[in-house]
């Protein structure tokens, strides 16, 4: 017989937090094996043709990046909401908004000179996710609603207001739920690298700046005092509803970004399909990267490899479509239960 | 009756980041003995017992309880075996009742309980060891001395052969306080032991039958209490001499740096906290406020420094009336407040101790780097704070909650004196700090004093007021029942203002 030996640590150092995620990734990856060994097929092969059709072509790795832009924004936006602690699950709504924002701009609006056309796109996307994400800050500092619930209910109405333009005032004319394709103007310029866009430069620079933000001006001191304590933030004279309140915003604009990224880069006009949970990924992504910008961009490109990589499995392997639903879900679970070991030292030892 | 031995701690050592915390103790508690567990903050007293009851491992040393070697795997292990502890911050489930957090987790529930029984046990232990309590009361509806029973009868229902109480007057009124002293006595007295944890002189001579002094994580002494004396103990555990009276040296007085008129406040509940109170604060000058604690001193405290709305009245800071002004702008204006909750509010546990020291003054212009903060700068300036006031800490960079209940408390004060403000509200400042860190803050309070600054001190210690004001003010349901020069009154007067007599009405 064993016995688990539980020993309460004082605190862990952000190397030890990370190590123990990389870790969790490993033992998730283990179990994602088991399963893909119980749907027939060999996991060493999974994973092998999994990093050979991001690593393998030129194709796959531009793909790869692809589909990383999006969750580096909801990545940080989630991210930077954890660290004041509070729980944006809207990512995914707010992505959506920031689109129709956008888009609306293409449907009503002049068609302008590009650089100029997309300033204007990228700010109203980022507006479109604030506004969408000041609903449940309202909420919560109003009247003390717990932010998980409301900006969860609120992605589905996101997407069913994205569906009303869509089934309705912006249809196309072949009568699909998708509106027509934007103009050149309202396309970011390619980088000449597969279907890479401008949105990656974005991100890398916006990683930047949040780092800057953070760790180099007043807000960022404020807003990681209120993080760590509202008690302490509010003796220290910082107005804390409107840091949480000015926290939301910024969450939400980021990933608004998300949204115009894929509908201007990748998509080039609106529909259902703009997502493919991104916001619910950015989760992970944050969670696995909770303080540090930079950890993001690489926790980020390793979920899209995921991503990128079950995509090819389907077809070369012919596994369903759901292990690459699964693997994350066992990533998210693993990490959750690495907790455990970021709080306790844990030993097994034999009974005596 | 003291009997036989019941813990046997031999060459107990622990270490935490490379910082023996236990360096090779020696413990032994026998059944019937109420031992003082004595010593500074940071002397590890409670790493001590935290070993005891399995939270941490020793990393050397071994246990022995009732004659048998102790292996403890799980916090609930020591309990299980019989060895409880009551800690300073409850764990009850404030929403439940009384009856519904005893019986909550205790091992031999299994699936249905059976309620009747259950309580006709409770009460019996009630009525053995003289308690008071209604059981269906919801836990969130009793008074904080209420609690502290319910947590120690959790234990004795679980018939624990060893309880162990960490600090647990220092929420109590003197009354409270007596009366958990008379139950530990009964407790004692029927067989089992009890390891006290305490500052508190007084209540060690009150109710110990023996005495073990830490220092620095050494063990300095067991001595019985009938062998020794305060001063005694004071020497072993600071390992000096102390000074405890202060004199005060005439300052020249600035008259009205804060003035007060008929200040309503609310408290968190709508009720009226602070009644019509009207006074004023010179510069150079101590006033005192006095009074079982919970009768408006904190929302007086919070409505001064701005962080709790003010009902009607007004307050005017340096002949400006600042009613209405924010937290911020009375930061800046001067006012200084040392709260009585260092953890929670004074510091942000899990952020570095430069960021702490630097949370008052990040935004004054000199800190600024074009748009940036000038990080170095700021450091820089932590570095001096810690320096300057000797911080005792593991590292700048690492979480301010790694402090010692005396060197944060020194951080706080040290981060307020350099800012150099002409008001200080300092509530609570010493309570649960060890000989050395009062002494500290006290000095400084006194330092502030005789440059000339304004000092409101809320205090529930009497050395401390006779020893440091000017004026004392004697607070009571939101009022002041009296006001007077420090002298003209005694503590047997003082402690009947404190139940609610008006001076006017004390028979000279």
């Amino acid at each position: 017989m064993f016995r688990i030996k539980l020993e309460q640590k004082e605190r862990v150092s952000k190397q030890q937090e990370l190590i123990i995620n990389l870790y969790a990734i490993a033992f998730a990856l283990i179990l994602s094996g088991i399963f893909i060994a119980l749907n027939g097929a060999n996991p060493f092969v999974a994973f092998w043709k999994i990093l050979t059709s991001v690593f393998g072509s030129r194709y796959g790795f531009s793909e790869t990046l692809v589909k990383s832009i999006p969750l580096i924004f909801t990545g940080l936006s989630v991210a930077i909401a954890l660290n004041s602690k509070i729980w944006n699950i809207g990512a995914e709504g707010q992505l959506f908004f920031g689109a129709i924002f956008a888009t609306a701009f293409v449907i009503y609006g002049p068609v302008l000179p590009r650089p100029l056309m997309l300033t204007i796109m990228v700010l109203l996307g980022m507006i479109g996710g604030a506004v969408w994400a000041a609903i449940p800050a309202l909420l919560k500092i109003k009247f003390k609603m717990n932010e998980v619930i409301s900006t969860l209910l609120l992605n589905y109405v996101a997407i069913n207001i994205a569906d009303y333009f869509l089934f309705g005032a912006w249809k196309g004319k072949d009568n699909f739920p998708y509106t027509p394709e934007f103009p050149l103007e309202a396309k970011f310029p390619r980088l000449n690298f597969g279907r890479v866009h401008f949105g990656f430069i974005i991100a890398i620079l916006l990683v930047i700046l949040l780092y800057i933000i953070i760790y180099h001006t007043r807000m960022g001191y404020k807003l990681r005092l209120t993080g760590s304590s509202l008690k302490a933030a509010k003796y220290a004279g910082i107005e804390i509803k409107k840091m949480m309140f000015l926290v939301f915003l910024i969450s939400g604009a980021l990933a608004g970004l998300a949204g115009v990224g894929q509908i201007c880069g990748i998509e080039y006009k609106l529909h259902q399909h703009i997502s493919n949970g991104y916001g619910y990924t950015g989760i992970i992504v944050a969670w696995l990267a909770r303080s540090n910008p930079f950890v993001i961009v690489f926790f980020a490109f390793f979920l899209s490899i995921l991503l990128k990589g079950v995509d090819s499995l389907q077809i070369v392997m012919h596994l369903p479509a759901a292990v690459g639903v699964i693997i994350q879900s066992l990533i998210l679970f693993a990490i959750l239960g690495g907790e455990l070991f970021k709080n306790y030292n844990v030993q097994i030892l034999r009974r005596k | 009756m003291i009997g036989e031995f019941l813990v046997e701690m031999r060459n107990i050592s622990k270490s935490f980041f490379g910082i023996k915390v236990n360096n090779k103790i020696n413990f032994t508690l026998r059944k019937g003995e109420i031992q003082a567990l004595l010593g500074e903050n940071g002397a590890g007293k409670t790493t001590l017992m935290n070993m005891l009851t399995g939270v941490y491992f020793p990393d050397e040393g071994d246990t022995f309880f009732k004659g048998k070697k102790m292996v403890l795997n799980f916090p609930g292990d020591a309990l299980s075996m019989g060895i409880g502890m009551v800690h300073q911050r409850f764990s009850l489930v404030g929403n439940l009742t009384v009856f519904e957090n005893l019986i909550l987790g205790h091992p031999k529930n299994k699936f249905i309980i059976n309620v009747a029984v259950e309580k006709i046990l409770i009460q019996k232990y009630m009525k053995q060891f003289d308690f008071h309590i209604n059981l269906d009361a919801i836990v969130d509806e009793l008074p904080i001395g209420i609690r502290q029973k319910v947590e120690i009868l959790k234990m004795l229902v679980r018939e624990v052969d060893v309880l162990i109480v960490d600090e647990p007057t220092t929420v109590l009124t003197k009354q409270e306080a007596d009366n958990l002293m008379q139950i530990l006595r009964n407790i004692a007295n029927s067989g089992k032991g009890i390891i006290f944890i305490t500052h508190k002189m007084s209540e060690v001579f009150q109710v110990a039958n023996s005495i073990t002094v830490l220092r620095k994580g050494e063990k300095i002494a067991t001595v019985n209490k009938e062998e020794t004396t305060p001063n005694e103990l004071a020497r072993m555990m600071v390992g000096k001499e102390h000074n405890t009276t202060f004199n005060l040296p005439k300052t020249k007085k600035i008259p009205e740096i804060l003035k007060i008129e008929n200040l309503f406040v609310n408290s968190n509940n709508g009720v009226l906290a602070v009644k019509n109170l009207s006074f004023n604060v010179a510069g150079g000058e101590i006033l005192s406020i006095a009074g079982v604690t919970g009768n408006g001193q904190i929302e007086l405290a919070d409505a001064l420094t701005g962080n709790r709305k003010v009902g009607s009245g007004n307050i005017k800071f340096k002949n400006r009336d600042i009613t209405q002004h924010s937290p911020k702008k009375r930061i800046d204006e001067g006012i200084s407040y040392i709260p009585g909750d260092r953890i929670n509010v004074g510091v942000a546990g899990n952020r570095s101790v430069w960021e702490n020291l630097i949370m008052k003054v990040y935004r004054l212009p000199k800190f600024k780097k074009g748009l940036l903060l000038n990080n170095v700068k700021l450091k820089k300036y932590a570095e001096k704070i810690i320096q300057k006031y000797d911080i005792m800490m593991p590292g700048i960079n690492l979480p301010a909650l790694l402090l010692s209940g005396g060197n944060l408390q020194k951080l706080i004060i040290g981060r307020e004196i350099e800012r150099d403000c002409d008001l200080y509200i300092c509530v609570y400042p010493t309570r649960g700090l060890d000989v050395g860190a009062t002494e500290f803050v006290r000095n400084s309070i006194l330092n502030l004093r005789n440059k000339g600054k304004a000092i409101i001190l809320i205090s529930g210690d009497f050395d401390e007021i006779f020893g440091l004001s000017d004026r004392i003010a004697v607070m009571c349901e939101g009022k002041f029942t009296g006001l007077f020069n420090n002298g003209d009154y005694s503590l047997e007067q003082i402690g009947l203002m404190m139940s609610g007599q008006e001076i006017e009405n004390l028979e000279n």
